[in-house]
């Protein structure tokens, strides 16, 4: 029989409470969704950045030690690699192309300004980045091109200047959007990061293309015999680290989100719990006239899943709400966060299996009921 | 010879509380025959309500059988009790047992829902049954907005809806003012006069008992007298 108007007269009778309760839902299932979001947007960028440049590349950066931390609050030296060891790079076996490239953070911003030979974009996966106004820089030139999101924070447009190291630079070109990780690089020749940063011939890291894919564990292990202080790497070494800090990222969401759901689970029993025992009467008087005990335990479960249903869906769209203004408002464009169908499937019916968990005590609490107790006179 | 619909057969209920047993019903031995109206009459704690609850299958015995139709109910579970409560027995109480949340369609459609109707079909017959007790404004009223008598009135079509053989009612006009009770009473009456129905009545108002066909007294749980007439008196209700 189907008796979900009933249900749903009971949810509206308590609406304080009901609403009380969606509202538990909502804050852990939106807690569940938005920080995976986040872990699958993160993991994304990571992926989609990776891909574009080749697994053999070797990035060659400088071991990173507490003097880069030095300068004021907030700030990060990434570490100068010298031109004499850029030189000694050079000379190592197998090695084809050594690409130095200047790196910087513009000011406070969130992003990076990376200085290279415009002939070597390809090792750094933007030879083919699509520019949606402007044009590429020579060598010689003077200027740079922005991503769509790093143009958005600054505000620039092809043909404005902007201030890095407190100098005028001409913006060339803009980038189109969504291009992952480069939408919030600024690149310029490397001559001209040279002057800009005042780092003649030096670099902060350094990309290294081998002769051939075998040679790549030899010359990582000749960078790092011959040089206490660069450590190398390749793209699958780096993907690797930063996939096992997205696993940690992950872990903690799930951590968060599952300790969310635990207290709202916990509401979800005291309200039905609560319900029951108010409805004794009631349930008794279900029971005298001829509900069966399944009936009056589908009732209870009905409840618990209007609530749990109506809880998920709304955390659903608040998800998108947040993921929406975190990446296009705040972020200018960066897909930092992704609500995957998996993730969203997953955490709606993770508050809707959980949901008829928490409602099952109260209902059997329910089905115990005695008739003649609820009927007594008086 | 009558078909018996209720029988008792040395029926026993014992309540243990802290180790002292109380003896609520002492052997009851009992037939009701079908068409009948019966009244139960003793004073409170005489264990009449323990009676009626035997009787109107909302619990069993601890010694004894009782058999509905013919059926021993005596060992039935929570599910097959309310399946012969639902089918075979209306029940009109006291307190009227509505549900607050529900309006009077609504409650009186329960039952019905119960046995499996949908909405339309079970809101079609409680309708038709809420007119037949005078209720015919009062459809879409819930229970606080409506009178003691009118609440009784809603109860009294509920317990008709499943179109049961037995109407159960517990001290029906206990909550009312004379006048009301009076009418309430005629027209619990008159679902014996007029269809047919057992009727069994329990009460402590001994005026009362004695319109019933069939009158057993009940004390400290025995019965103590048992009378039968022919024909009720004053039967104003036709």
């Amino acid at each position: 029989m189907n008796m979900l108007d009933l249900a749903i007269k009971d949810l509206k009778e308590h609406r304080v409470r009901t609403i009380l309760t969606v509202l538990g839902i909502i804050i852990a299932i939106t807690a569940i969704i938005s920080l995976g979001s986040i872990s699958a947007g993160v993991n994304e960028l990571i992926t989609s950045s990776g891909s574009k440049v080749g697994s053999s590349t070797i990035f060659v950066t400088k071991r990173f030690d507490m003097s880069m931390m030095s300068g004021p609050p907030g700030s990060f030296n990434i570490g100068t690699i010298s031109a004499d060891e850029i030189e000694s790079l050079r000379s190592i076996a197998g090695v084809s192309r050594v690409a130095p490239i200047i790196s910087k953070i513009p000011g406070s911003m969130f992003g990076e300004v990376d200085a290279i030979d415009m002939n070597d974009l390809d090792l750094f996966g933007a030879a083919d980045l699509a520019l949606k106004e402007g044009y590429w820089p020579d060598n010689d030139e003077q200027g740079v091109v922005m991503g769509s999101v790093a143009a958005g924070i600054f505000g620039a447009s092809s043909g404005d200047f902007i201030t890095l190291n407190n100098k005028q630079v001409e913006v060339f070109g803009i980038a189109e959007e969504g291009q992952g990780s480069f939408d919030l690089l600024i690149v310029m020749p490397y001559a001209y990061g040279e002057d800009i940063y005042d780092m003649q011939g030096e670099a902060n890291q350094i990309v290294i293309e081998p002769a051939d894919i075998s040679f790549v564990d030899e010359i990582k292990n000749t960078i790092e015999e011959e040089h206490d202080d660069l450590m190398a790497m390749t793209i699958a070494d780096a993907l690797k680290t930063a996939q096992q800090s997205t696993a940690t990222l992950n872990i903690f969401t799930l951590g968060i989100g599952f300790v969310a759901s635990l207290v709202a689970g916990i509401g979800i029993i005291i309200t039905m719990y609560t319900s029951v025992l108010e409805r004794r009467r009631e349930i008794g008087i279900l029971k005298a006239v001829g509900a069966f005990r399944r009936t009056i335990f589908k009732q209870i479960i009905e409840e618990g899943l209007i609530l749990s249903v109506t809880g998920s869906l709304i955390s659903l769209a608040i998800s998108f709400f947040f993921v929406d203004l975190l990446n296009n408002v705040l972020l200018g464009g960066t897909k930092i966060a992704v609500i995957t169908p998996l993730l969203a499937g997953g955490a709606v019916a993770y508050g809707v299996i959980l949901t008829l968990l928490f409602s099952v005590y109260p209902a059997w609490v329910a089905i115990k009921t005695d008739p003649i107790d609820a009927i007594r006179k008086g | 010879m009558k078909r018996i619909i209720l029988e008792l057969r040395d029926v026993w209920k014992i309540y243990c509380m802290k180790d002292v047993e109380t003896n609520a019903l002492r052997g009851i031995n009992l037939k009701i025959a079908a068409g009948e109206y019966a009244a139960i009459v003793g004073p409170s704690g005489s264990g009449k309500s323990t009676l009626m609850h035997i009787l109107g299958c909302l619990d069993t015995p601890t010694k004894g059988k009782v058999l509905v139709d013919g059926r021993d109910v005596s060992e039935m579970n929570d599910d097959q009790l309310a399946l012969i409560r639902r089918k075979k027995i209306g029940f009109v109480f006291q307190a009227y047992n509505l549900i607050t949340s529900l309006n009077a369609i609504e409650n009186v459609a329960l039952p019905m829902r119960f046995s499996g109707y949908g909405k339309g079909e079970a809101f079609k017959k409680a309708r038709e049954l809420l007119i037949k007790v005078g209720l015919e404004k009062r459809m879409s009223h819930k229970p606080n907005e409506m009178s003691g008598g009118e609440q009784q009135r809603v109860a009294i079509a509920r317990a008709l809806i499943n179109e049961p053989e037995i109407i159960l009612a517990d001290e029906p006009t206990g909550n009312l003012d004379t006048k009301t009770g009076k009418e309430i009473f005629e027209l619990v009456e008159s679902l014996h006069t007029k269809t047919k129905k057992t009727l069994i009545i329990v009460t402590h108002d001994l005026n009362l008992a004695q319109r019933a066909h069939q009158e057993i007294r009940i004390k400290d749980g025995e019965i103590v007298g048992e009378y039968a007439r022919s024909g009720h008196k004053g039967s104003e209700g036709a």
